[in-house]
């Protein structure tokens, strides 16, 4: 190995990052400016910015070592289930036996009057719920009966009817609910919470992501992964359910375990020397990335497994191993939270139910999505719960935006399968586990699902709600950038959802 | 002009333009009045419902308009008796007539209105803040009632908890050296509860079968601080039950997938903060004595 220890990588990334500002100030203000500047500026603590309020210093070598949280944390990881495409609230959660009544009327003036949807124009029809609701659990929560395994997990659950987002379209809706943004460019939930805490298991990436359908991306793809303006070895690493969990991880046929270590060795070396030159603290992440990555050779294979389960597991999930599936997904999931990962990330794509083709009827495609998910995701609830796992593990529910309370009209016409277009104004999302009540309902939409009557949570709220069970303020959780202060949260003012506090 | 007759035209105008001044500015009419003590300042009392509901409400979404450093419509809402002086075209709020008080007129507009308050870009007040104003009105505007029948009860912001790091740094002294080599052996397996606590956890599942009973036996000076504890999967035995009957501190504990049996949770019993365990695929097969005591306990025979 090098001869160089991680003190020395220390020491030498704090050097060049003094040198730089130097260098800066050479270059840009020259003679007497820069001769004050360097004075004034001598005395600042950090080279780039305002210092963050928290210290998030690490040894680059160790970049996702643990940090201990700003306060005591009620949950250590987060499972964060998407669903792609955005269900609809109105056949799932959020019961309204009004709207039901003015079915197939047309949509009131008022409903229309200024506003612009995707999809909708003219004068669209109301759509009632298309499936029978009923009471269930201990505080007789509303629920349709498209969600018959989840239904038994009611009384864990905390559902927040009164989200609402400023977007209407799924790329941007996405990144606002992923990142707290909705243009590209900002740090996702998983990279923040990583770079706050670090991970558990160095043998694993702190932040995996799952996807299933067809194996579809989200609309706004990577970035909704991605760690943004933070350093790269925050963003999530993309797990596969069937074949290799992550491609080229393994070795190829005839390369030994030594033999790789060797070539690491040399590669290591030479990035090393590269750092020396240059001092790019993003050569120290590769550096760890490659040991990552041997080092999970052994580890993710063991982890992704789910054959490794007994038989009666994988049939409470539904699971089979060896395909793409939300539930082995889901299994998978359990199997990470287990092992130490920080913030698990999974996708289900497919529920933009327009109605336009058959599959995305809210009759058909919306079927479809509930088959293949309610029994998973209710699974992974029962299993945590069981396990004691859901006692520090905040488990998130949802899609990106609401749908509306009127039939899609696409182009002025009217529909041959039964669709709702995007909704910003209203949607619902449930969460369970720790420092959370549970059995309730939170907020409330008026008698049509059209806009909140009671309590709006905005995204930003979720996600100032999220890091404060996971022991940060919002406002505290920093990454200097652009003269910002970066919050998850953004510049508009947060506010923790202190009604579903435990 | 003689002095006598100079003297009586000034007076004339200053008490001209004070005159113009308390009727196109009746707040600086009042407001000079109590100043200069010919007038009573109204005080709201501590603790009364202006003081715990009203005022915030004003401080937060008012006064940035209509406070010390601006007050449009030469309305401030920064204090009670402020308040109840109104702005340039009088009192704006009547004493048990919300439709008559120009304030809650404002706030019950809708936002698109050129009127309604606060105005648009800045966040509305909710139902609920509007109601609480209007019933608070209703009652008579009062600054010393306590309490008002059916008003929506306030919403709870979440304090952050607040620490001061050399608190900190003295509350963690005493064991500082023993958690500095402890964490050097067991690298990644101690860690401080948060950066405002003493408090330790220790989570050594990650170490698998490597930790046994005598890496448990070593963490013994630390039994005091650590309240969470995670030894699923190591090879730790019933041997480490007098250890983990040690640590007093323990809230949640895991022994998931670990040799113990009823031995150690006869031991853990004694344990008066624990609130939470795991046992599960362990071979305890009656874990009664915890759930006698309300401990909820995960796995150990109930399967």
């Amino acid at each position: 190995m090098s001869d160089l220890t991680s003190d020395d990588l220390l020491a030498e990334y704090l050097k060049v990052q003094a040198q730089t500002r130097r260098q800066f100030v050479g270059w840009g203000a020259g003679g007497l400016g820069a001769l004050f500047m360097n004075s004034a500026m001598a005395a600042a603590p950090q080279p780039h910015a305002v210092p963050s309020a928290l210290n998030f210093a690490r040894d680059p070598a160790t970049p996702l070592s643990v940090l201990p949280p700003q306060f005591a944390a009620k949950v250590k990881r987060v499972i964060y289930l998407h669903m792609g495409g955005s269900p609809s609230q109105l056949d799932l959660f959020d019961y309204k036996p009004v709207l039901k009544r003015f079915h197939g009327q047309d949509c009131p003036q008022s409903f229309l009057a200024g506003k612009r949807f995707a999809f909708i124009q003219g004068v669209p029809k109301l759509l009632g719920p298309m499936f029978p609701f009923h009471q269930a659990g201990k505080n007789g929560t509303w629920i349709s009966d498209r969600l018959p395994h989840l239904e038994k997990q009611i009384d864990d659950l905390c559902i927040i009817k009164s989200m609402k987002t400023d977007q209407f379209n799924h790329a941007p809706a996405q990144l606002l609910v992923h990142t707290g943004d909705a243009r590209l460019g900002h740090a996702s939930l998983g990279s923040w919470i990583t770079y706050g805490l670090g991970s558990e298991n160095q043998n694993l990436p702190g932040f995996i992501v799952l996807i299933s359908n067809g194996g579809t991306t989200a609309n706004a793809g990577k970035p909704l992964w991605g760690s943004g303006f933070l350093p790269s070895v925050y963003q999530g690493v993309p797990c596969r359910s069937a074949g290799e969990p992550v491609l080229y991880l393994q070795n190829p046929p005839g390369v030994t375990r030594p033999e790789r270590r060797q070539v690491l060795d040399a590669v290591d070396e030479i990035n090393r020397e590269n750092f020396k030159t240059f001092g790019n603290p993003e050569t120290v992440t590769r550096i760890a990335q490659y040991e990552m990555a041997f080092r999970m050779q052994l580890e993710a294979s063991d982890a992704m497994d789910i054959k490794k389960e007994p038989a009666k597991v994988l049939e409470r999930y539904g699971a089979e191993p060896g395909k793409t599936s939300y539930a082995n997904n889901c299994l998978v999931a359990r199997r990470l939270a287990e092992r130490g990962v920080r913030f698990i990330q999974l996708y289900h794509w497919g529920w933009d139910s327009h109605g336009t083709p058959v599959d995305e009827g809210v009759n058909v495609g919306l079927v479809k999505r509930c088959k293949e998910t309610d029994q998973p995701t209710a699974a992974l609830l029962a299993d945590l719960k069981q396990r004691g796992l859901l006692e520090d593990t905040l488990v998130i529910w949802g899609g990106e935006f609401g749908r509306t309370p009127m039939w899609e009209n696409r182009g002025g016409q009217e529909m041959e399968f039964i669709g709702r277009d995007h909704h910003p104004s209203c949607f619902t999302l449930f969460m369970a586990g720790g420092g959370i009540k549970h059995g309730i309902s939170h907020g409330e939409t008026d008698d049509m699902g059209y806009s909140i009557v009671r309590d709006p949570v905005e995204v930003r709220d979720l996600h100032a709600t999220m890091l404060y069970l996971l022991g940060f303020d919002y406002r505290k959780l920093n990454y200097p950038y652009q003269g910002l202060d970066q919050k998850l949260t953004g510049v508009k003012p947060a506010r923790i959802v202190s009604e579903i506090l435990a | 002009m003689s002095a006598p007759a100079y003297a009586a035209c000034v007076a004339l105008v200053t008490a001209l333009g004070l005159g113009i001044a308390a009727w196109t500015h009746p707040a600086f009419l009042h407001s000079s009045l109590q100043t200069m003590g010919l007038e009573a300042v109204p005080k709201a009392a501590p603790g009364s419902f202006y003081v715990t509901r009203i005022a915030p409400l004003f401080e937060t979404r008012c006064i940035s308009c209509h406070g010390p450093t601006r007050a449009k419509g030469q309305l401030r809402l920064d204090s009670f008796a402020a308040a109840m002086r109104g702005g340039k075209d009088g009192a704006v709020i009547v004493p048990g007539d919300p439709k008559a008080s120009e304030l809650f007129h404002r706030i019950s507009l809708p936002v698109s209105d050129d009127k309604a308050m606060p105005p648009s870009g800045k966040a509305a007040l909710t139902p609920d803040e509007v109601t609480v104003i209007k019933l608070w009105i209703v009652a008579g505007a009062s600054g010393e009632i306590r309490t008002i029948k059916g008003a929506p009860k306030p919403v709870l912001e979440v304090k952050i908890p607040e620490s001061d790091p050399a608190t900190v740094q003295k509350q963690r002294a005493p064991l500082a050296a023993a958690v500095t080599q402890l964490q050097a052996r067991f690298p990644g397996v101690i860690i401080y509860e948060s950066r405002s606590s003493a408090d330790l956890e220790v989570d050594a599942s990650l170490k698998g079968a490597t930790f046994g009973d005598a890496d448990l036996a070593a963490l013994m000076p630390l039994k005091a601080r650590i309240t969470r504890a995670d030894f699923s999967s190591t090879s730790i035995t019933d041997a480490s039950a007098p250890t983990l009957a040690a640590m007093t501190a323990l809230v949640r504990l895991r022994l998931a997938r670990t040799a113990i049996t009823d031995k150690t949770v006869q031991a853990l019993a004694g344990l008066k903060s624990l609130k939470s365990v795991s046992l599960v695929d362990t071979r305890v097969a009656d874990a009664a004595p915890l759930k006698a005591r309300g401990v909820a306990v995960y796995g150990g025979g109930d399967e």
